[in-house]
């Protein structure tokens, strides 16, 4: 089952979240050499937070900062019912 | 005390990072009509996560939540009532809303919309509720109640517009006209902020970014008013009595307290 959250409007990103046996974290995005690395991070974050280990997330991006990216993967893994805080 | 009060829709990233640049001396995030049913559990997490990041950065922010009636309500409340916000504008509102959104809000600011014929008639009521600081007109909703078209005239819209400013004075609350949704049309604009403020209206709502300054400049005292002001307190000042005379014109206590009302908001937006 593929959940998703958010849009492909500048300024935010689409987060397609999938039941996955291991953590897998693709991002696409226009500014992936600059900030590929700081929308992993936040990812990373924010499925610590839930203590989420395995899950397949793919973050389309198309120039949303920390707190969007950060919003839309929190959308998307409270309508999976994900959360396991 | 706003002149403008601009609504943002609450699931748009590139509109709520940017408004502090708007220049409105209020934003409504709304998370009522702008935003679709599905999504409406995304508005509240990005305007959390949103307030929690920026809350230095931003100002006077309110929410327009969906009303009452909606099984999006109590989560709209729930989900912000701890966050940097004035307060809530509450959509479809009634005396009884108002009640049950106070209960929950945590003593912020409550502006109900005034969008129906019976709020209208319930408006005194309304204003007169706890935590009430200001009334909303809605002209689209009760044009639609009352089966009439809405005209960029608004001759229809005499009647509520004076009654709702008058109640507003009564209870010395903010009186908030509709927006003007023509929002190209800059001379439209203007007439109708004119006409609103000339009824008693206090501010106006705004539906995009481009009609801010004429609000701001409309609602806000002119150079001749407030030269007018300090005039009149100046004379006031000096000769120690109730009545005198100015330009020809009896100056008495009404004046006087318009006049300093007038500088009061001068020195807020200061000019």
């Amino acid at each position: 089952m593929k959940v998703t959250a958010g849009s492909l409007e500048s300024s935010d990103c689409f987060i397609t979240i999938s039941k996955s046996d291991t953590l897998v974290i693709d991002i696409e995005s226009v500014v992936f050499e600059q900030f590929g690395d700081d929308i992993l991070k936040v990812i990373s974050d924010t499925l610590n937070s839930h203590k989420i280990t395995k899950l397949h997330v793919l973050c389309q991006d198309k120039g949303a900062l920390d707190y969007t990216v950060k919003s839309r993967l929190e959308t998307a893994i409270k309508r999976m019912g994900e959360n396991h805080e | 005390m706003s002149r403008s009060y601009l609504f943002i829709p609450g699931n748009t990233p590139n509109m709520i990072q940017n408004l502090d640049v708007f220049e409105s001396d209020a934003v409504i995030i709304d998370f009522e009509d702008s935003v679709m049913s599905y999504d409406k559990d995304a508005a509240r997490i990005l305007i959390k996560n949103f307030l929690q990041k920026f809350h230095e950065q931003v100002g006077n922010i309110y929410i327009r939540i969906n009303d009452v009636e909606n099984s999006n309500f109590e989560s709209d409340v729930n989900d912000t009532k701890d966050l940097h916000i004035a307060g809530y504008v509450l959509p479809k509102a009634s005396v009884e809303a108002v009640n049950t959104l106070y209960k929950i809000c945590n003593g912020l600011d409550i502006i109900p919309i005034i969008e129906s014929p019976l709020a209208l008639l319930e408006s005194q009521k309304i204003a007169a509720s706890k935590g009430v600081v200001g009334l909303l007109f809605g002209a689209e909703d009760f044009t639609k109640e009352m089966g009439i078209e809405r005209t960029l005239e608004a001759k229809e819209l005499l009647y509520p517009r004076s009654h709702i400013a008058v109640v507003c004075k009564a209870y010395n609350i903010e009186a908030i006209d509709t927006p003007y949704t023509a929002k190209d049309d800059e001379t439209g604009l203007e007439q109708d902020a004119i006409a609103a403020k000339q009824l008693g209206f206090t501010a106006k709502a705004l539906i995009h970014p481009n009609q801010v300054d004429a609000i701001n400049r409309i609602f806000a005292p002119s150079p001749e008013e407030i030269l007018q002001a300090k005039r009149i307190i100046k004379k006031s000042e000096e000769s120690q009595k109730g009545a005198f005379s100015l330009d020809g014109k009896m100056i008495d206590l009404p004046i006087i307290e318009k006049a300093k009302k007038v500088l009061e908001k001068a020195q807020k937006y200061g000019l």
